[in-house]
């Protein structure tokens, strides 16, 4: 087992492929997506209105060395106060096969 | 209005559908359309109603008329979110005002395509060349709000539009890619091509817009509990500029000689906000703005009252103008 940093993100649907973009300039390797994520933050509810992605979030996760976790959060940070979501960076063991 | 009108429009099937759905939101029943299905519909829509646009544009050909009354449309699209803009300052600050008068300056394919099916039932017909109208007026207004955006609004510098992400929004959206797309199509295969396309987009349409619109029932009705965040203001903007925009439409009609059908279809158009398009575009130039302000005034306020009142209304006064 290896220490690595896991990093989530949560973001509108419509901000996806910026988020993407800082993960794939960051290095990472590779990535999970869940499209049509709900629920309820600071800038209201997500239900997930089924015409338009305004009202509905993506989440994101990668596992990643403690060095590119921190690039990650640090491209992130502008575009999160602009438009709200959420990143968080927590300890995992990666199991190494 | 003629009370019999008024029935007519809504003892059709998929106004009686949208009201359906609404009422099983208001009722608390747990009726939904699974996830996927509202975005196939919508698609199906859209293909259907630019085949067929195409097919009736290639019977028609491309006139002076026809020309006239496109560019009429972007003049529609270009004026109403300006003085939208102005009215909504009044009471808005700059980032909500410019998402609101965007969303009202563009236009709802759904509220043209059940306007259609109203004109149909009538037995009147419109001109293939509206649905290229309808087209032409999905975009303008986003471009005119991010003008006003970059002319009103006061941003720090980290903060500035990306104008190629956002035109690219406006003039490549999905809606607008597959309704030109489809014209096209429509325009270039003619008889043959519609006769082909016609038993899955031409017999089943009015079936697969009940089924739409009963999912659009359900979704208004999530959002009428939003309606009292939104204010008296502007509930009262939201069933007030439709008819003040579609009776300029009309007025515009009237003096530049466009035949009954399409004079209606233009008013629609100019009457209906988006839901689709703009909200998505607003969401990432303008994220300022409140999207519960301006997803719920056009899906929750004008849709409904478009459906069920401006339709019959707006038909009213140009049977009663064109005689």
């Amino acid at each position: 087992m290896k220490p690595m940093k896991k990093v989530e993100v949560v973001i509108d649907s419509i901000y996806l492929s910026r988020v993407l973009n800082v993960l794939e300039k960051a290095g990472v390797s590779g990535y999970t997506v869940i499209k049509d994520a709900l629920g309820k933050g600071e800038r209201g509810m997500m239900a997930g209105d089924e015409l338009t992605d305004v009202f509905k979030n993506s989440y994101v996760f990668t596992v990643c060395p403690e060095e590119t976790a921190y690039k990650i959060a640090e491209e992130l940070r502008p575009l999160l106060k602009k438009v709200g979501g959420a990143c968080l960076v927590s300890d995992v063991l990666w199991l190494t096969h | 209005m003629g009370f019999d009108l008024l029935l007519q429009n809504i003892l059709n099937p998929p106004v009686l559908m949208f009201l359906l759905g609404l009422g099983a939101v208001l009722l608390k029943t747990e009726l939904e359309v699974p996830q996927p299905l509202p975005k196939l519909f919508s698609l199906y829509l859209l293909i259907a109603i630019g085949l067929h646009g195409g097919y009736e544009l290639s019977k028609s050909g491309i006139t002076l008329e026809v020309l006239k009354v496109l560019l009429l449309a972007v003049f529609m699209a270009v004026l109403v979110p300006v003085y939208a803009f102005f009215i909504l300052r009044l009471k808005l600050d700059v980032y909500n005002a410019v998402a609101i008068s965007a969303t009202y300056g563009s236009i709802s394919a759904v509220t043209f395509i059940t306007a259609g099916s109203f004109l149909n039932n009538l037995g009147e017909s419109y001109g293939g060349y509206m649905v290229a109208a309808m087209t032409l007026m999905e975009s303008p207004a986003i471009v005119v709000g991010l003008i006003l955006l970059t002319l009103f609004a006061k941003r720090e510098n980290n903060s500035k539009v990306n104008w190629g992400e956002v035109l690219r929004e406006a003039f490549l959206n999905p809606s607008v890619y597959i309704l030109m797309g489809t014209l096209l199509i429509g325009f270039l295969t003619g008889e043959k091509g519609w006769k082909a396309m016609d038993p899955l987009f031409g017999v089943l349409f009015k079936g697969m817009l009940a089924f739409f619109l009963l999912d659009m029932g359900i979704v208004a009705g999530r959002r009428i509990g939003d309606i009292k965040r939104v204010g008296v203001f502007l509930v009262a903007f939201g069933i007030l500029l439709p008819v003040f925009n579609a009776l300029v439409g009309i007025f515009l009609a009237k003096t530049f000689g466009f035949a009954k059908g399409d004079a209606f279809m233009f008013s629609i158009l100019c009457a209906s906000a988006s839901y689709i398009a703009v909200p998505a575009a607003m969401r990432l130039s303008v994220p300022e703005a409140n999207p519960s302000l301006y997803v719920t005034m056009s899906l929750a306020i004008t849709f409904p009252f478009n459906i069920a009142v401006g339709i019959p209304l707006y038909y009213f006064l140009i049977n009663h103008l064109w005689g």
